[in-house]
């Protein structure tokens, strides 16, 4: 407990001007693995206690009111082709919960306990979707639609421009 | 230690202010914002499931029995009296009972909540509330936390005693419709910067609540049928079959780790605006404690 409230009175102290730290209401210990912290309840306890999370998420904008960090704008991807991808190593990418984890929301073939929140993605190869187009919408679905649920995997930082040529190989190989 | 935290909260409070005259940052919104309404029967014009959870004496089981359709009943059929099994939730309320009763030797514990002549009853459909003495709006759990540290006692927003102690207090309403007013003062402006919330995006993956919980409500998540905002609240404290006792704030840190968001702690003010939303969307539905949840 006593890391979280030191970080929250160093954040007050030293950032109160600086737009680039997590808010001060944020569940961190900034010297702790990953930094951000997920509660764990102790049974007859009057004390919360707190564990390492397994990802640092103080990076991305938070729901705090004193969070002061814009969220990155819409962002056109530089895409050179060719595509260089690999469908084999796509289909990992999207099956893995700490990477795409595409199948939570799509429904991909050969995998149980699908999502059918996002669209089919079958056969755009066969309609001529392009290259450039998939990988657009992979980096930043924004530009093309700005109400889309679809994470700007690209734009945020989250798969980098090979984890997102693999994606879209994989996208264009399922018919 | 104690000192420590109320100087760092106001610090917060202080450095907020500070901010608070700033443009806000850029945000994408998720739109169109529905047509909300500070009562349950608004889930009508959203999810339009209300009507199979709206008597939960008369839930239709065969919907329970079904992968598919179990989410239209809103998942009441795991509150009580249905699940009549000794859970998790039982104990915690056994303890609570311990706690108030400790806590409430002279009376003191009872008055600071505001529990006024009718006692505990009721007291539980009306939070959260605008208290004048603290000058916010607040949460249930974020009383208790205040009135147990007046007798020097800690009982941390999130943790179980403080949850057992809110359950304790809320099965005293059990049955009782949630009554919140939203429609004027510090309640009304917590309820508008809980319905934006809910519906601004945030964290690694650019998700609001509302991404799934409005546009996408009996869509699946990896499996899991996505249900509807309205009358969601009323079962917190609830016992998780995963996770002990858990309050709605701790609730909303889990929902901000599951989609990559950096969680708040709990008792803060985005997830108490949040809470008067939510609660105000149970408008009408009764309290029910203890349940229990997967």
């Amino acid at each position: 407990m006593r890391p979280l409230i030191l970080g929250g009175i160093c954040l007050c102290l030293a950032g109160a001007g600086q737009a680039s730290e997590w808010p001060a209401d944020a569940a961190v210990d900034p010297n702790a693995q990953n930094r951000t912290l997920t509660p764990k309840v102790v049974v007859n306890s009057g004390r919360l206690e707190w564990e390492p999370y397994k990802r640092d998420l103080t990076p991305w904008p938070t729901l705090s009111h004193l969070d002061r960090r814009p969220t990155p704008r819409p962002q056109q991807a530089n895409y050179d082709p060719p595509l260089r991808g690999d469908p084999a190593r796509g289909r990992e990418i999207a099956m893995d919960p700490a990477r795409g984890n595409c199948i939570a929301c799509h429904t991909l073939p050969g995998e149980p306990w699908p999502g059918s929140v996002g669209q089919l993605l079958l056969g755009y190869k066969q309609r001529g979707v392009s290259d450039a187009y998939v990988y657009q919408q992979i980096y930043d679905r924004r530009v093309t639609n700005p109400n889309t649920v679809m994470p700007p995997f690209g734009a945020f930082g989250v798969l980098t421009e090979q984890e997102i040529r693999d994606l879209t190989a994989y996208v264009q190989s399922l018919e | 230690m104690r000192t420590l935290l109320r100087t760092g909260l106001l610090l917060t409070a202080l450095v907020g202010t500070a901010w608070a005259q700033e443009p806000a940052p850029y945000r994408d919104m998720d739109l169109p914002i529905p047509d909300y309404e500070a009562h349950v029967r608004g889930d009508l014009r959203l999810s339009k499931t209300y009507p199979h959870w709206r008597d939960r004496s008369r839930l239709d089981w065969r919907l329970a029995g079904n992968p598919d359709e179990h989410w239209k009943l809103n998942w009441k059929f795991m509150d009580p009296p249905f699940n009549q099994a000794v859970h998790g939730g039982h104990f915690a309320l056994e303890r609570g009972e311990y706690l108030y009763k400790t806590l409430n030797r002279n009376g003191r514990f009872a008055a600071c909540l505001g529990a006024g002549r009718a006692g505990l009853k009721g007291l539980r459909t009306r939070f959260p509330q605008y208290r004048q003495d603290l000058g916010r709006v607040v949460g249930l759990e974020a009383v208790i936390e205040h009135c147990a540290a007046a007798q020097g006692e800690v009982l941390q927003n999130g943790s179980y005693d403080n949850s057992a102690v809110s359950l304790y207090i809320a099965s005293f309403s059990q049955g009782m419709p949630i009554r919140i007013d939203v429609s004027r003062g510090p309640m009304q402006e917590a309820y508008e910067r809980g319905r934006r919330l809910f519906h601004t995006k945030a964290g690694r993956l650019n998700f609001a609540c509302s991404s799934c919980h409005t546009r996408n409500i009996g869509q699946l998540v990896r499996g899991s049928h996505i249900t509807t905002p309205y009358g969601d609240v009323t079962h917190y404290p609830v016992y998780r079959t995963q996770y002990f006792l858990q309050s709605l704030h701790l609730r909303m840190m889990e929902c901000n780790l599951d989609t990559g968001v950096q969680p708040l702690l709990p008792g803060s003010q985005a997830y108490t605006d949040l809470e008067v939303f939510l609660t105000a969307l149970s408008n009408g539905y009764p309290v029910s404690v203890p349940a229990e949840r997967n």
